[in-house]
């Protein structure tokens, strides 16, 4: 199969109000999407992530805009295109008082699985989230990262080639929010899914994004690796110094390469684009003062966020 | 997909309402409560008021009618209450399934529930109040239940058109429709006695003709099942394809996201 999973030209989306006001939440997004590659949404909350997920896994349309998923038209034959997707969403909900297992299956039924083969695939996805010890445990009852893991063993049940991952960390603790991660990478890997994720969280986009979108007020404002995003940002890196004593800060703004200067008391922040051609110059010009600590420091993404939600 | 897993998706809404009732003890209440209370009251009103054995059956028939007709329509309805209420709806149409795979299946274990609560009513109307369903043979019976269900699937699927369009809040509708049903479809008094213009709405819904049918097993007099069953089948048809269209403009409008919510 070689169309892209996702083709998206155009869309916009409104939301209407019942006394005739409306919301664009969604402005013109294009982006097209690479088989088995890993594609991260990201942006402030209200910046139409959820929106623009939902629309590309055909839970709603939008009102402009042409989008092909796995090599379909999405409004016209979404129904064939959601036996090859699947969502995990945020908080995710499940019917109540039905346990892990009756979960799945109950999914399971509405993917056309039965038999054994509906049985094996429960128990299967049971054994690669680590649920099984909680399969007869209520989902009212199941703790916030079990239902996380339960969501996302229900995402596969149709072993998807598609996969939607609507900020599967959000609410979890940081080690189950790591172990989460771990999981999605892995079942990345296994299967050589495409997926797209959105989230707010840096280094869960650095570390599983193969590309990003940035989205602020439902625009894209920036798409490309994370890598090349620091690179064309010019961002820079940034020296960290503590020190003793006086430093001529007016002599280190004129160094060739320095982007940016904050000073306080005793520590000086210097955004630097090149830092092996200047370091030793910057060095020099704490000569009357005693470095007590200096650090360099790439930029992250998290860099990239404040920078592009300006 | 093979027939096994097409089925599959048909018997998974069942699946659902089964498992969650079977947790719920209020379902005794739906199942064994409330058309107790209702039977016991429309049986013991006929023997106050000394009505002889025809217009005994006549209002039995009404009251079972409505009994089951009111378990039966809620089970079509929970199909997408029961995700509404657990905010769970966004995991059904994320599925590749159409509005007749959880319109029917909800059916199938609607039609269940509402034969025990009819078998159940059946036996104590019998016994207490000396009225036996099986009187009138079979057949009539069976045409009679099939009538009632499938207005009960009808108002079910109103329920859920009504929750798509409307969101949260039209979950009353669930509860009222059946109370319409009451007062113009000649559950206890005949369709005549209406004003015009609710005669003319009585005529328009299925349960009318198909009481009136099975009454005339009892007691003689006209009856015209064959519009009862063209407007059920013309009604199903409908609201099947209202649903799918409702379902469609919950895409549009977003409200499927905002009862995930």
């Amino acid at each position: 199969m070689t169309e892209k999973p996702i083709k998206a030209a155009g869309i916009c989306k409104t939301y209407k109000g019942f006394l005739g006001s409306s919301a664009t939440v969604l402005h013109d997004i294009s982006l097209e999407i690479e088989e088995g590659e890993i594609f991260g949404l990201l942006g402030p909350n209200g910046s139409g992530k959820t929106t623009l997920i939902s629309i590309f896994s055909t839970l709603i349309f939008p009102e402009r805009g042409s989008l092909s998923i796995l090599g379909m038209d999405a409004r016209r034959h979404n129904k064939e295109i959601r036996k090859f997707i699947n969502i995990s969403t945020a908080k995710p909900n499940f019917p109540w008082s039905l346990t892990v297992r009756e979960n799945l299956r109950y999914y399971g039924m509405l993917y056309g699985l039965h038999g054994s083969a509906l049985s094996r695939t429960v128990e299967d996805q049971m054994d690669a989230f680590e649920l099984g010890e909680f399969r007869d445990m209520k989902f009212e009852n199941l703790s916030t990262g079990l239902k996380q893991r339960l969501s996302l063993a229900k995402a596969m049940l149709n072993q998807p080639r598609l996969l939607f991952l609507d900020e599967p960390t959000t609410g979890l603790d940081p080690d189950i929010s790591i172990k989460t991660r771990m999981l999605i990478k892995r079942i990345h890997q296994e299967q050589n899914i495409s997926v797209v994720l959105s989230t707010h969280y840096m280094p869960e986009a650095e570390m599983l994004c193969d590309r990003i979108a940035f989205l602020r007020k439902g625009r894209i404002v920036a798409m490309d690796t994370p890598r090349n995003l620091k690179r064309h940002l010019g961002l820079g890196e940034r020296i960290v110094v503590t020190y003793e004593g006086s430093v001529d800060i007016a002599a280190l703004q004129g160094l060739p390469g320095v982007l940016a200067i904050k000073s306080e008391r005793d520590r000086l922040e210097i955004v630097i684009d090149r830092v092996e051609d200047s370091l030793d110059r910057i060095v020099k010009l704490f000569c009357a003062a005693r470095i007590l600590n200096i650090t360099v420091r790439e930029p992250d993404l998290e860099d990239v966020f404040l920078e592009l939600a300006r | 997909m093979n027939w096994q897993g097409e089925l599959n998706k048909y018997l998974a809404s069942a699946y659902k309402n089964w498992l969650i009732s079977r947790r719920n003890v209020f379902t005794l209440f739906e199942l064994f409560f409330w058309p107790m209370i209702s039977l016991l009251s429309i049986g013991l009103l006929t023997r106050f008021l000394k009505v002889d054995s025809s217009m005994v059956s006549f209002l039995l028939v009404g009251a079972i009618a409505l009994t089951i007709l009111q378990v039966a329509q809620i089970d079509v309805a929970y199909v997408l209450l029961f995700d509404m209420w657990s905010k769970s709806i966004k995991n059904t149409f994320i599925a590749p399934i159409n509005s007749y795979h959880l319109v029917f299946g909800a059916m199938l274990f609607g039609i269940l529930r509402g034969s025990v609560v009819f078998f159940i009513l059946a036996m104590v109307s019998r016994y207490l109040f000396g009225f036996n369903f099986q009187d009138g043979g079979l057949l009539p019976l069976l045409i009679f239940l099939a009538g009632v269900f499938s207005t009960a699937a009808v108002i079910g699927i109103t329920v859920c058109i009504s929750i798509l369009t409307f969101g949260q809040k039209a979950d009353v509708a669930a509860w009222s429709l059946s109370g319409m049903i009451l007062l113009i479809s000649g559950i206890y008094y005949p369709v005549e006695v209406l004003p015009q213009l609710l005669q003319t709405l009585a005529r328009a819904i299925p349960l009318t003709y198909f009481l009136e049918y099975y009454r005339s097993v009892f007691i003689p007099g006209p009856h015209n099942l064959a519009i009862g069953v063209f407007l059920a089948v013309f009604y199903l048809v409908l609201g099947l394809i209202l649903l799918d269209g409702a379902i469609e403009r919950a895409r549009r409008t977003g409200i499927l996201l905002r009862l995930s919510e």
